[in-house]
């Protein structure tokens, strides 16, 4: 990359208050590596540790939603342009933003934003009755997840989930997905 | 029967299931890169050793963060004692928290909301 091309990408970095950015190829190694960055770097500074789980569940979920997303098409030989994904945790004046952005096949569009405007729509009681109707369902056969980390996150976050679902081609969208702790 | 190990990484945590004693313990943290790959071997495990287990169980769990996968596995893991317990063998959920950390009693209680054995939780 240019220098100029750096300089502006550290700038922009730098005014979102980012803690961490990742943008390529995720492995859990990957995963599990940054996830101790960021719980090193919270403890350092001197927050509850109930804000520290908060920020790391939240970034592990997306982490893992991207990986097993990934994952998931490339089982079924319909493997993602590579390198799409970011996970991006940064501070706003004293609260704590995680955000995540993968391309997703346009067939997953419409479930994906049911899901979420459901959510955005319920309050803590509704979102508790959500998590603890889906955590009874018997797990679907080959499934990485249990269909619980949207729901979780809508629950720690203190604002309805932003998203945003952007066309980039014909195949595929570009979900981009912001919890406010 | 024999006993299941398996020792602690930093992202699973340790299973160290002892049948004779009726002490089933779960330590660490949770959120491997596949938890239903890596609880399978305790479902088949506890399948196995609640047709016959000894007479006083206890599940002794030190858990202080699991993933929602983790979650599911360990909603799975309790149920399987609380058809053990409703079928009047004596078993007993044992689950430790560092009490500065709210987060981990209040995934403690929820487990503890969806099931009718002996549901203890200390703080440490």
């Amino acid at each position: 990359m240019k220098g100029n091309e750096l300089f502006n990408l550290q700038e922009l970095l730098s005014r979102q208050k980012l803690l961490i950015c990742f943008s390529g190829p995720f492995s859990h190694s990957v995963i599990e590596e940054l996830g101790k960055a960021v719980r090193n770097h919270l403890e350092s500074e001197q927050i509850e540790k109930s804000a520290i789980m908060d920020v790391f569940s939240v970034y592990v979920e997306q982490a893992q939603n991207v990986r097993n997303y990934t994952a998931s098409r490339e089982a079924l030989g319909r493997p993602i342009p590579a390198n799409s994904g970011i996970v991006v945790i940064g501070k706003e004046d004293d609260h704590y933003v995680v955000s995540s952005g993968n391309l997703m096949e346009a067939g997953d569009v419409p479930g994906l934003s049911a899901m979420l405007e459901k959510l955005r729509g319920l309050d803590k009681a509704g979102l508790k009755a959500v998590y603890k109707e889906q955590s009874r369902k018997p797990r679907e056969a080959g499934a990485t997840g249990a269909g619980l980390g949207l729901i979780d996150m809508a629950r720690k976050a203190t604002r309805p989930l932003e998203y945003s679902l952007r066309a980039v081609d014909d195949a595929y969208f570009f979900f981009s997905l912001e919890v406010q702790l | 029967m024999d006993s299941l190990r398996i020792e602690a990484t930093s992202c699973s945590p340790l299973i160290d299931f002892d049948p004779a004693a009726g002490l089933l313990r779960i330590e660490g943290e949770s959120y491997p890169e596949n938890s239903f790959d890596f609880y399978a071997p305790v479902f088949s495990w506890l399948e196995d050793y609640l047709k016959d287990p000894a007479p006083a169980v206890v599940l002794d769990i030190g858990l202080s963060y699991l993933n929602t996968s983790s979650i599911k596995c360990m909603i799975d893991v309790l149920e399987m004692l609380d058809g053990a317990h409703q079928k009047g063998q004596t078993v007993s959920v044992r689950w430790h928290y560092d009490s500065d950390n709210d987060r981990a009693l209040d995934m403690a209680e929820e487990f503890a909301e969806d099931v009718s054995l002996p549901f203890e939780i200390l703080a440490h």
